[in-house]
Order: C-alpha cells, then sequence, then structure tokens
C-alpha cells in the first residue's frame, strides 16, 4: 500500500525518516534502477545491465544486488555493505512528483505508507522545528533532482543504443560451491564486438553527446559479478 | 612481608567506590584475590548521580554491555552542565559547559572568529554543536550506532544505588570477587605498622596485602585507623550542606540532556532528569542560610520546574559533608577510594570520575610487591593531591567570575578565599585565553577547554586583541560548526523516545532472552 503526498513542512514538520539499511526497512531487493548519469558511482560497486519494459518497449539500466527476488548481497546485518548506494534507494521513501498538470517544476513527495516514515521519535528530521529543510532534506531534494534529471536524459542513450544497435540479450550461469546453479535471464548489456566496429563518425557522435563514458562505464561494471558470486558463496558458507 | 608478593586485596565498603573498584581491578588485574567486606545494614550515601565521558569507557573495560547498563541503573545521557543564574541572576543568564571541547586550534583566533562571525551566539553555541543537542533535549548518539560511541562526547546520569546493585552482581558473577558480610569491628596491624587483617564481630579475620578503604565517611581504615591527616578546604569552598529529593516526573516529558545547576542566593540547586524521576537538591552553606530557608529554596524550584509535582508531600532529605580530602590519600598498605578519601560539593560531578581515575591509577601501577609500594604511594599521593588543587580551583572559578550580590556571593570573591594559583590564571586570562601551558598534565581533571567553556559562559573579557585576527581556518572552524550542530539535530532522537524505546525493545526481547 502506497500514500503519496506532497511534502510540505506544515504537515511534515515532525516528521522523521530511519536512515539505515535493512530488510525491514525496503533494502531486500535485487537491483535498483539507476540512471547513465549516475554510472560512474554505481560502476564502483554493481554491475549495471539493462532490462526492456514489457508495455513500452524502452529501456532501463539496473544496479545489480543479487541473483534472485528480494536477494540484497550488499546487506548485511543491518548495514549497507557497500561504499555507494544507489540514488533510487538512497532517496525512499520520497519520489519525484509532478504537479497535477503536468506543467511546471518537480516536486518532492513522500510515500507515508513507506517503512521509513518513522512512528517511533526515532530517525532524521525532515523540517528543523522552524519548518526549514534539515541537511538531509537538502540531500535528499539534490539526489531526487539528480535522479530525475539523469531519468529525463536517459531516453536519448537508450535511443543511441538502439540506434547502433549496441545491445544484445544477456544470460549468466552462476555454478555454487554446493553445486547448485543460479541463471539470470532476461537482461541486456552492450555488444563488446559492435561496439569495436564502430567507425570514427558513430564514436563522434555518441562521444559528443555524453554517451561514450557511460557505454564504457556499464561494461567494465560487469566485472562486479565475480563480486556478486564470492559474496553468494561466502553465504552458502556460513549455512 | 616487607618484600612479600601482594595477591590478596581486601575492600571495605561495598557503596559505588567500592564496588567500582572491584570490578575494574578485577577486570584489569585477574590474578589478584579480591574480597569486599561490607557491613550489611548500612545504607550508602548514593548522591553521586552525574558521572563523567571516562564512564564509558570504565564499563566496557569492566565488561557491562550499555544498552544492560542504562536499563538495570536508570540511565540517562549526560551531555554536560547548565549553569543558570550564576554569572548575574538574571532571567537570561545561561550558559553550558558541555563535555565537547571546541575545535582544535588556536583559541585567541577561535574567539576572534566568534566575536566577528556570530557575535550573538553564546560561547557555547559558536563552540560545539553539542550546545544545539542539548537546547532541544535530544539523545548523543542513535540506537543503532555502536555501544558506548556517540555523534558527541557524553557521560551518564544515573540511579547511584541500581548502579552498585549492578556493579556487586557484575563482580560476584563474572568477576570473581568474594564477598564478606560482616561488621569491621577491629583492624590487626602488623609489627612494622601495615594493616595485616579486618577483624569482624564473629571474631574472623580478614587477611590481605593490601587495603582499599571505600568506608565512606567514617573513614574507617585511612582516618580511624591509620590517622592519615584531613585537610579542611572549607576556607575556599562554602557550601557544606544539601537537601536532596525525588520527584516522579509524568510519562512522556522531556528528559534534560544536561545536569542543570541554578544558582540561589546562598548556594545553588541541582538537577538531574532520569527517565521516570528527576533528582534534585538544594546545596548551601549553613553559614549563610539555614534550613528552613534552603527547604523554601528547593520547593520552590521544584514548583516552577516540575510540571504537576506534587510539592506538598516532598520529605528533603538533609545530607551534611565537610569539604576537604586527606594529605595522603595512599598510606602504607591502605590506599583510599571514594568519600573517604575526600569530598566537595557535586558542582562538576566530580565524586564519581574520582574513584575511577583512583581505579585506573592504581591497576597501571599496582604494586607486586611490599618494596615497591611506597614508592608507588608517593606517587600516586602527588598525583591526586594535584588532581584535588585542581578541582577546588575549578570549583572556585564558578562563584569568582559572578557579579550576584547577595552577601554570600561577595563573600565567594573575597581574595582571601581565592587560591593562589587561581588568582595568578585570572590575571594571564585577562591577556590570553586559558591552554595547555596552564594545565600541562596528561590527564587533567579539567582542561583548558573546561576552563574556557566557563571562562567565557560567565562572560569573562574575551583577551585584548583577541578580537583582531579572525583568520580564514578559524572562521571555517565555526562554520563547521553551524553545519554539524544542523545535521545532528536532525539525526539524534530525543532522550525521551531514545529510552522509552530502548524500554519498549526490552520488553519485547525477553521471551527471547528467556528461552536462549
Amino acid at each position: 500500500m502506497t500514500d503519496h503526498r506532497i511534502l510540505n513542512s506544515e504537515e511534515h514538520r515532525d516528521l522523521r525518516v530511519h536512515t539505515e539499511a535493512s530488510a525491514e526497512l525496503g533494502d531486500a531487493v535485487m537491483a535498483c534502477l539507476t540512471v547513465p548519469d549516475e554510472f560512474r558511482s554505481v560502476q564502483t560497486c554493481f554491475p549495471i545491465v539493462f532490462r526492456r519494459e514489457l508495455e513500452s518497449d524502452n529501456f532501463s539500466a539496473l544496479a545489480m544486488f543479487g541473483f534472485t527476488n528480494g536477494e540484497n548481497l550488499f546487506l548485511s546485518d543491518g548495514k549497507w555493505d557497500a561504499p555507494y548506494k544507489p540514488l533510487a534507494q538512497s532517496i525512499q521513501p520520497f519520489l519525484v512528483g509532478q504537479p497535477a498538470d503536468g506543467q511546471g517544476q518537480s516536486q518532492v513527495h513522500i510515500d507515508m505508507e513507506h517503512p521509513r516514515v518513522s512512528k517511533s521519535g526515532e530517525g532524521v528530521r525532515v523540517f528543523d522545528e522552524d519548518g526549514q529543510p534539515t541537511p538531509y532534506l537538502e540531500k535528499i531534494a539534490a539526489d531526487l533532482g539528480a535522479l530525475d534529471a539523469g531519468y529525463r536524459a536517459s531516453g536519448a542513450f537508450f535511443d543511441a543504443l538502439k540506434r547502433h544497435e549496441l545491445l544484445e540479450p544477456f544470460t549468466l550461469e552462476v555454478s555454487l560451491k554446493d553445486g547448485s546453479k543460479h541463471s539470470l535471464v532476461g537482461f541486456h548489456i552492450i555488444n563488446e564486438d559492435r561496439l569495436r566496429a564502430l567507425d570514427g563518425e558513430a564514436l563522434g557522435e555518441l562521444h559528443a553527446a555524453g554517451h561514450l563514458m557511460p557505454i564504457f562505464m556499464s561494461l567494465a561494471s560487469l566485472s562486479h559479478f565475480a563480486e556478486l558470486i564470492r559474496r553468494t558463496n561466502d553465504r552458502l558458507a556460513l549455512g | 612481608m616487607m618484600s612479600g608478593e601482594v595477591s590478596k586485596v581486601v575492600i571495605l565498603g561495598g557503596g559505588t567506590a567500592g564496588w567500582l573498584t572491584a570490578c575494574v581491578l578485577a577486570a584489569r588485574r585477574p590474578s589478584l584475590g579480591i574480597t569486599l567486606v561490607e557491613a550489611p545494614d548500612i545504607p550508602t550515601i548514593g548522591v553521586g548521580e552525574g558521572t563523567w565521558p571516562t564512564m564509558r569507557q570504565t564499563l566496557a573495560t569492566i565488561g557491562i554491555a550499555e544498552p544492560e547498563f542504562l536499563r538495570e541503573c536508570d540511565a540517562s545521557f549526560k551531555q554536560g552542565s547548565r549553569f543558570d543564574g550564576w554569572a548575574t541572576g538574571l532571567a537570561d543568564d545561561s550558559y553550558l559547559h558541555p563535555f565537547t571541547p571546541p575545535p582544535a586550534g588556536d583559541m585567541a583566533a577561535l574567539i576572534a572568529a566568534w566575536r566577528e562571525a556570530s557575535p550573538d551566539s553564546a560561547f557555547d553555541a559558536a563552540m560545539t554543536a553539542q550546545a544545539a543537542l542539548c537546547a532541544r533535549d535530544l539523545a548523543p548518539r542513535q540506537r543503532s550506532m555502536p555501544e558506548y560511541n556517540g555523534a558527541v562526547n557524553y557521560a551518564y546520569h544515573l540511579d547511584a544505588g541500581k548502579f552498585a546493585a549492578l556493579l556487586m552482581r557484575h563482580a560476584l558473577s563474572r568477576l570473581g570477587v568474594q564477598h564478606e558480610l560482616a561488621h569491621v569491628v577491629d583492624v590487626k596491624r602488623t609489627g612494622d605498622g601495615d594493616i595485616a587483617a579486618l577483624v569482624t564481630r564473629d571474631g574472623e579475620e580478614v587477611p590481605g596485602d593490601f587495603f582499599i578503604d571505600c568506608s565512606g565517611q567514617a573513614a574507617r581504615l585511612i582516618g580511624q585507623e591509620l590517622g592519615a591527616e584531613w585537610v579542611d578546604r572549607s576556607d575556599v569552598s562554602f557550601n557544606d550542606r544539601a537537601l536532596a529529593v525525588q520527584v516522579p516526573v509524568m510519562p512522556g516529558s522531556p528528559v534534560a540532556s544536561q545536569t542543570v545547576g541554578t544558582a540561589h542566593e546562598a548556594g545553588w540547586l541541582w538537577d538531574i532528569g532520569l527517565s521516570a524521576r528527576r533528582g534534585i537538591g538544594c546545596v548551601y552553606s549553613s553559614r549563610f542560610m539555614d534550613q528552613t530557608d534552603a527547604e523554601q529554596v528547593l520547593r520552590r524550584y521544584v514548583a516552577a520546574n516540575v510540571p504537576g509535582a506534587d510539592v506538598e508531600t516532598l520529605a528533603p532529605r538533609l545530607l551534611q559533608f565537610a569539604t576537604g580530602h586527606r594529605a595522603q590519600f595512599w598510606h602504607r598498605n591502605c590506599l583510599a577510594i571514594g568519600l573517604s578519601a575526600g569530598f566537595i560539593e557535586p558542582l562538576e560531578a566530580s565524586a564519581i570520575v574520582l574513584i575511577e581515575l583512583s581505579g585506573r591509577a592504581l591497576t597501571e601501577n599496582f604494586p607486586a610487591s611490599r618494596a615497591a609500594m611506597d614508592i608507588h604511594a608517593r606517587r600516586f599521593n602527588a598525583l591526586f593531591r594535584y588532581r584535588w588543587d585542581r578541582i577546588v580551583e575549578f570549583l572556585k572559578l564558578h562563584y569568582v567570575l559572578s557579579s550576584r550580590d547577595e552577601p554570600y556571593w561577595r563573600a565567594q570573591r573575597d581574595p582571601a578565599t581565592i587560591p593562589p594559583r587561581l588568582a595568578e590564571q585570572l590575571q594571564l586570562w585577562r591577556d590570553q585565553p586559558p591552554s595547555n601551558w596552564d594545565f600541562p598534565q596528561v590527564d587533567e581533571v579539567f582542561p583548558a577547554a573546561s576552563q574556557q567553556y566557563v571562562l567565557y559562559g560567565m562572560g569573562f573579557p574575551v583577551p585584548r586583541g583577541a578580537a583582531e585576527h579572525a583568520d580564514a581556518p578559524s572562521l571555517a572552524r565555526l562554520r563547521e560548526v553551524r553545519e554539524q550542530a544542523r545535521g545532528m539535530a536532525a539525526a539524534l532522537p530525543t532522550n525521551r523516545a531514545y529510552f522509552d524505546n530502548l524500554a519498549a525493545t526490552a520488553s519485547n526481547q525477553q521471551p527471547t532472552t528467556a528461552s536462549a
């Protein structure tokens, strides 16, 4: 259940938000959305893959945390066990809202039914006692703005990938220590051979539009699947 | 016996001093045999309800978990002391002595930056984010932080009776301390004058190589038996009485983040908030106020400051105390810790920390043999005489800077009552802020930071010329303090929320613990 509200300093003056990482607070997910503008940060820790939305035929990018639904290998003992937490995960329970008429500036919305919304008096305040935004809200607003802008810009990125036929289906078979197997299906990655074969003009065009950097970042990020496998095996060892 | 090994320690007295010393010694010197002897029916004084931040390390060393300590002792967090009415006695007269020191760096430059960037801000609020937390009754930590760690430096308020009981259970069940419930009626000495054994009413002897006197004001061993001289300090420190009450508070009421000390015409009142009650006391000098008037002051304070308190039914307990300490804390094979060593009014909660400091000095310099004991004793006595002198001076500092006009306060400023070293420093501080040059020891009880908070909190003039060189690094440090204050004020829960949630978690977990 969700209950989206426009955040405002009167109604939410005393609101506090739980900022720790835990399954109860909604961090037990195998992946979250990311955007090309964020790839530089995401590729330091997580594999980045692409997924085709069934309804729209549009692509989006995902930061991967695990191999099965509900499995987050970067969540251990109530801690986010990675130097970076992707924007789409760190902004919760806030979201970008559009004004009812669809015009004008994006707004900060909050899901009041989200488990991160505190009812205990613990957690971080969003407004101070005078109704001014706290440093936490300032950071959230900046992150929401970055995610929103990144999302709006991502259409051009995926159009370019499609235009140059740079996406290929991706399947990963993982054999674990205990003999069991995991397989990841239904995702896409950059086709490296196609990328190599691009001529100077195509590369120049991708570079001028700012797409070349995130393409290489996403390619490099795939090496982190080895880390995901290591973490899965470690958990098996712990029983 | 002269070169004998020291392996058996006997502690006399089972209050906070006795059990805390037993725990520290047993935890850090596990090879010692430790016996604590106490009379079965002597009530403990139990006024020391404020600790210092050192208590976190002490409890961790002893091996008590922080949530357990907080729950068992009804403890709350203490982030410093607030002094109301000390400088002028007017309505806006209030300053904080917080536990977190000012930013590192040259204090003269920081003062200049304070004067330039935020002249309307109090010294404490300019120098540390802790002031913002105290002003909002916020806890110094979140429950998800590792235990004994906080966003700022902190200590505890606690129920002293429950604290001694927790330490006793821990000492007996986890640390192997022996417990003898008996009245000591005699002391047996060796040929050369050392203590050989305590003799109980049943005629039983409790022998030992080393004796620790935690018998409180009675000073059964260090005073009555060994005759160590008492150094009277009441010429400097006038207060000699306290009327103490405990007042229940309403559920959900705010829990203060600091001890509040409110000046009155002939002394001051303490106010220590735990989650279910407040400990309030009126400290006064019997030379300047009688008990009836002191009780009036106390009742007026409770009526004005504790919502819902039933002032009529309060039955204050009178405590009388002599201010002073032993000339020698350690004499022969006997060391005095706690009230037997000395006492001064609880203005800066020095009682429990002196127990910890004594325990630490002893465990880190434990006399392995009788031959080395007199050397340790000499060093200990020199160090603790230094510490007592600094405590006496620092407490006096709170009075000499006042401009209150009652006879008591004028008498406090009489130059004849001001220790020469303090008078000298006050002269120096007109030209330069308190610094490590004034307090050069490694473990000063009250370092330069404490002196600065009191000095500038009381409105002492900043050094001439200090306001002329506000440099960029100092301005940046104070800006950081303001940013930290914003961030921490948003992130930390109120004390009330912290302790209510802590209690709720405990009752939820009880079945699990019981079945485990």
